[in-house]
């Protein structure tokens, strides 16, 4: 294709013409190193491996600022496509996170099963058992103006998690949902991936050493390619106009669980077979960019050429060479191994397990040779369609990005005190955003595979036992708030990272791993960047001052994430939205607590002081329509000693329950934590300060209510006194409702069947 | 004592119940279904475990029912080797009629319906703990073989078609009549109330599972190996003796095993 010599107006329009998303300067820079105009396969190649999706052009340089990735549990940081933590000497945990925004907007139902679809890859390719999901989910006003569009976004995004990850065999065990107005027309889908390895049976996604000199084979595996998902990182990389809705949908992939299903088991034989024999390979799964950009990813990670011959390739149907290389088709995976094994890693996948008889066209095929040389070489039909330096390819570009603060002009509002409490909390609980989330995990195998120890909807995080004969447990939780985000997104980046600690401290874990799924505006506008720079600031910030516990100074390191962008339509950008998941470690699950209430008589505590904290709260959005400014923050000193003090006292097995505050404040982690008891809590706030009861009862600031074993109160007050804090005793666990107390006058009195209506309500008439 | 997990593509609940099975002191490997068939006879019992066997392609069960090895299954069957299907694997069982009067196709298991007052308040898939009274004699069936009748179970469900229908009222009678009912959807108290969530998925006369005439087949939606370790169990429900109530359910099989062989 002609670059040289052409004016920028004619290369603009040529570009565009031919469907490539690169900016002039950009295919430029590639035509002066080649020396010579690039082909169209090579300009294609290009533009997915330098997408914003694949390189994080705009994101690099402000994640190295700020983001810590090191710690002494660390195995693998961001570097390949998960990250790893140790659990102890001999188990690892692989976690991943993505985001499928773009495409589940478009095609809700594909869009969503396509994100669980690459995640179990990612953490599967590292030689890994695929344990849980988590899926973090925002979604429009299910009230507001577009709320039949947002109702079938939402029911399609759910039907395609369930369908996809059921039929895999992969439990869900965490996840969330969030309404707003500002996800209208981009709603947010993230899935989190968690995974379980020997640390000595971990498998790279890079060519490994020597495969160079001694010609490895490279095999691809899976579906047959086809056009599916062609661009579908450029697609995501742009903003969602509604003008090109149609041609957006043939760049969102179509996946299949039942074919991922078989191929994992494959995978495990494959894995079997080489650590039998010690060899080392390389194996990587096939997600954004396609063939091209885990084939050259991992040469240029081990520091070798390939030539990769499409002729050989197993496809669906006649396509051009461009579609061969960086079409998304999914459940495919590259292997880089020796030829002494390539018949029997064919016998795995053609024949043991019968890949050609059991999905059409699916099969392991040889596609080419790992060289020493430094170029990325494809041919078709005989032909060299590709030859570029494979380090300029999968270098990507960098962007200094321009930022400049959002300035929003939010006051706090003046709100009068409700006259009708009992009202205020029944509207709370049947708020979409906080009411019982049965309605949609119902929908989710959560127990397949046998592991569960905690689901859905029993605590803040789900907890698992996946390895046999070990007492150790897995937990997993996600958190973002998109309105505290949307006042100030350094505050939003450091409470998501709070928070996701305090729902894994909740049942007595030990956070030990972040990821963060970084979903923000485009990057080319400077306050869209603004928000993105201040959020990684605040999240990491929170990372290395809430500690690592056991390592004063050390951070909770941040192995794996993702950078999503152009989450705008020309209504305007999401809210900054990180998500955070936390991984948290239970070294006995048998101590693990829910947050239900369980015996009448023992004593409820608050920890964490009530600060004037409402901007972003359920409260002022719901009752009273505003957004506020006082958003909440982390006095870190506090909140780490909140968080170990609750870890400290369930390992001493002096909690029934703990359930963290947040969206709705103290009163509404009270009554859900009667919800799904058999027990109601009375609570006495006199002793909480002077603030206005409303205030008291619904401010954000973190914290938790926490049930202590009667008797046990001597014991929890000098754990209290090591961390220097004050808990505050509430009141106790009763048989009756829920019933809050001030001043000798009685101000919220609930039946809890009322309030149980109300709570479990919400979610399903927000979805139906 | 030697069990066979059948694996189809597309199941994924075999790990768990191997450990199931292990766990009560039998051997057990999970069995590929393209293995020799003649390698199946080697074993004493066989367990069909969840998932999405051939992706639920045309109906759930019904390719894998096709499979050589499911002629086999019928053949050691009729030998009076015991059978166990859990959830997928009971649909494979119905689809190969070999449940419920090894005949033909008499039952299928349709799309969950949730009624409640009259209406349908939600379809699909539906993943929940649910409790099961035992309704056979002690001694009927292989899988629940050490249960005493009336005894209540806590085992989860995880299926989109779990709602045993028939076109012919007669088959649900004989059922009945012959006592091949094993398990039915109950509350806490153990009291049958066609409403959900009691009747959680829709199902005739609430039933959860069935055997043969003969008692050593077992069907059955609900998973007994997710419930096998008290671990496993949501804190409310109550514990047997430090472990699930789905224990039961492999002990019968190893009991049954042991007594057919004296």
């Amino acid at each position: 294709m002609k670059v040289i010599g052409l004016a920028d107006g004619e290369l603009e329009s040529s570009l565009r013409k031919a469907g490539i998303g690169m900016s002039v300067s950009e295919a430029r820079s590639i035509a002066s190193i080649l020396g010579r105009d690039p082909t169209l396969s090579e300009l294609f190649c290009y533009d997915a491996m330098w997408s914003e999706h694949c390189s994080y052009k705009s994101s690099r340089a402000v994640l190295r600022e700020f983001l810590p990735t090191e710690g002494p549990n660390v195995v693998l940081g961001p570097v390949e496509d998960s990250g790893i933590v140790s659990i102890d000497d001999e188990w690892c945990v692989v976690i991943s996170h993505e985001s499928h925004n773009h495409p589940s907007q478009i095609l809700p139902n594909e869009g969503a099963a396509t994100g669980i679809g690459g995640i179990v890859r990612d953490v599967n390719c590292m030689g890994a058992r695929v344990v849980a999901t988590a899926d973090p989910l925002r979604f429009g006003d299910p009230y507001g103006r577009e709320a039949s569009r947002v109702r079938w976004v939402a029911e399609g995004v759910v039907d395609g998690i369930w369908q996809y990850g059921n039929a895999l065999g992969v439990p869900v065990i965490a996840g969330d949902v969030v309404f707003s107005r500002c996800f209208d027309y981009n709603c947010l889908v993230n899935v989190v991936a968690i995974g379980v390895v020997r640390r000595d049976e971990i498998i790279r996604s890079r060519a490994p050493p020597g495969s160079g000199e001694r010609n490895y084979d490279v095999i691809l595996v899976g579906k047959p390619t086809d056009s599916s998902g062609f661009g579908g990182v450029v697609f995501a990389s742009d903003t969602l106009r509604e003008e090109e809705e149609e041609a957006n949908r043939g760049a969102v992939q179509i996946p299949d669980p039942f074919l991922k299903n078989v191929l994992f088991k494959a995978n495990e034989d494959l894995f079997r077979l080489v650590r039998e024999e010690g060899v080392e390979i390389g194996f990587k799964d096939l997600g954004g960019g396609g063939l091209t950009c885990a084939s050259s990813e991992m040469g240029a990670a081990g520091g070798y050429g390939m030539e990769i011959d499409l002729d050989m390739l197993h496809v669906a149907g006649e396509f051009p060479p461009e579609v061969l290389c960086i079409a998304e088709t999914q459940e495919r995976f590259l292997i880089i191994a020796p030829a002494e094994l390539r018949e029997r890693i064919l016998r795995i996948y053609n024949e043991d397990w019968d890949l050609p008889n059991v999905y059409e066209g699916a099969r392991a095929s040889v596609i080419g040779r790992m060289t020493t040389h430094d170029r990325y070489i494809v041919r078709h039909r005989g032909e060299e369609v590709v030859n570029v330096p494979i380090k300029h390819l999968t270098g990507g570009i960098r962007y200094e990005r321009a930022w400049r603060p959002r300035i929003r002009n939010l006051l706090e509002p003046d709100v009068r005190m409700p006259e009708d409490l009992n009202k205020v909390m029944l509207d709370l609980l049947s708020s979409p955003n906080i009411a019982s989330r049965e309605h949609i995990y119902r929908y989710y195998d959560t127990e397949v595979q046998g592991n569960t120890v905690i689901r859905p909807g029993e605590a803040d995080a789900g907890l698992l036992a996946p390895i046999r004969g070990k007492d150790f447990g897995i937990a997993l939780s996600v958190d973002s708030n998109p309105f505290y985000g949307r006042i100030s997104p350094y505050w939003g980046g450091a409470t998501a990272v709070a928070e996701a600690m305090r729902n894994v401290a909740a049942i007595g874990a030990t956070p030990s791993t972040l990821t963060d799924c970084l979903n923000f505006g485009n990057p080319e506008k400077p306050e869209a960047f603004w928000e993105f720079r201040e959020s990684v600031r605040g999240l990491a910030d929170a990372a290395k001052n809430l500690w690592l516990k056991g390592y004063p100074d050390q951070p909770v390191p941040i192995v794996s994430g993702n950078v999503s962008f152009y989450n705008e339509s020309p209504e305007g950008a999401v809210d900054p939205s990180p998500v955070i998941a936390c991984v948290g470690i239970m070294k006995d699950i048998s101590k693990a607590i829910t947050m239900s209430l369980k015996d009448a008589g023992d004593g409820v505590y608050l920890l964490g002081p009530r600060f004037d904290e409402l901007g972003g709260s359920e409260y002022y959005r719901v009752i009273w329509g505003v957004t506020g400014a006082n958003v909440p923050v982390v006095r870190f000193p506090l909140e780490r000693s909140m968080i170990y003090m609750v870890i400290d006292a369930i390992d001493r097995e002096i909690l029934r329950a703990a359930h963290d505050i947040s969206n709705g404040g103290m009163a509404i982690t009270a009554a859900e934590m009667c919800m799904l008891s058999d027990h109601g809590i009375s609570i006495d706030i006199s002793d909480l300060g002077d603030m206005r009861p409303d205030r008291l009862l619904f401010s954000e600031s973190s914290g938790f209510i926490v049930e202590v074993v009667d008797g046990a109160e001597q014991e929890f007050a000098s754990i209290a006194r090591s961390y220097n804090l004050n808990p505050v005793r509430l009141g106790r666990v009763s048989t009756g409702g829920i019933e809050i107390e001030r001043k000798g006058k009685m101000i919220v009195r609930l039946d809890p069947e009322d309030a149980r209506d109300a709570w479990s309500s919400g979610l399903r008439e927000a979805m139906r | 004592m030697r069990i066979a997990v059948i694996q189809f593509p597309g199941t994924n609940c075999e790990h768990e119940t191997l450990v199931a099975v292990k766990e009560c002191g039998m051997e057990g490997e999970i069995f590929r279904w393209n293995r020799p068939e003649q390698e199946l006879c080697e074993f004493d019992g066989y367990v069909i475990p969840g998932g999405f066997s051939y992706q639920d392609r045309v109906r759930a069960g019904v390719i894998a029912s096709k499979e050589p090895v499911m002629a086999t299954l019928r053949e050691e069957a009729a030998n009076g080797k015991p059978i166990i299907g859990i959830c997928n694997g009971f649909q494979i069982l119905v689809e190969s009629g070999i449940l419920p009067f090894g005949d033909g196709v008499r039952l299928a298991l349709a799309q969950n319906v949730m009624i409640r007052g009259g209406e349908i308040v939600r379809r699909g898939y539906y993943c929940a703990w649910t409790m099961l009274r035992h309704d056979a004699e002690e001694k009927r069936c292989s899988g629940s073989y050490i249960l005493r009748r009336g005894e209540i179970l806590s085992i989860p469900i995880a299926h989109a078609e779990g709602n045993l229908v028939s076109a012919d009222k007669r088959v649900i009678e004989r059922l009945i009549d012959d006592g091949q009912v094993v398990f039915r959807y109950c509350s806490e108290r153990g009291e049958i109330i066609n409403e959900f969530p009691v009747n959680v998925n829709g199902s005739t006369e609430n039933i959860a599972g069935i055997c043969n005439p003969e008692g050593n087949v077992l069907g059955m939606m609900p998973h007994p190996e997710r419930a096998f370790f008290a671990w496993q169990l949501p804190w409310k429900h109550p514990r047997v003796q430090g472990y699930g109530p789905g224990r039961i359910i492999f002990e019968s099989m190893r009991r049954y095993i042991e007594e057919r062989r004296l």
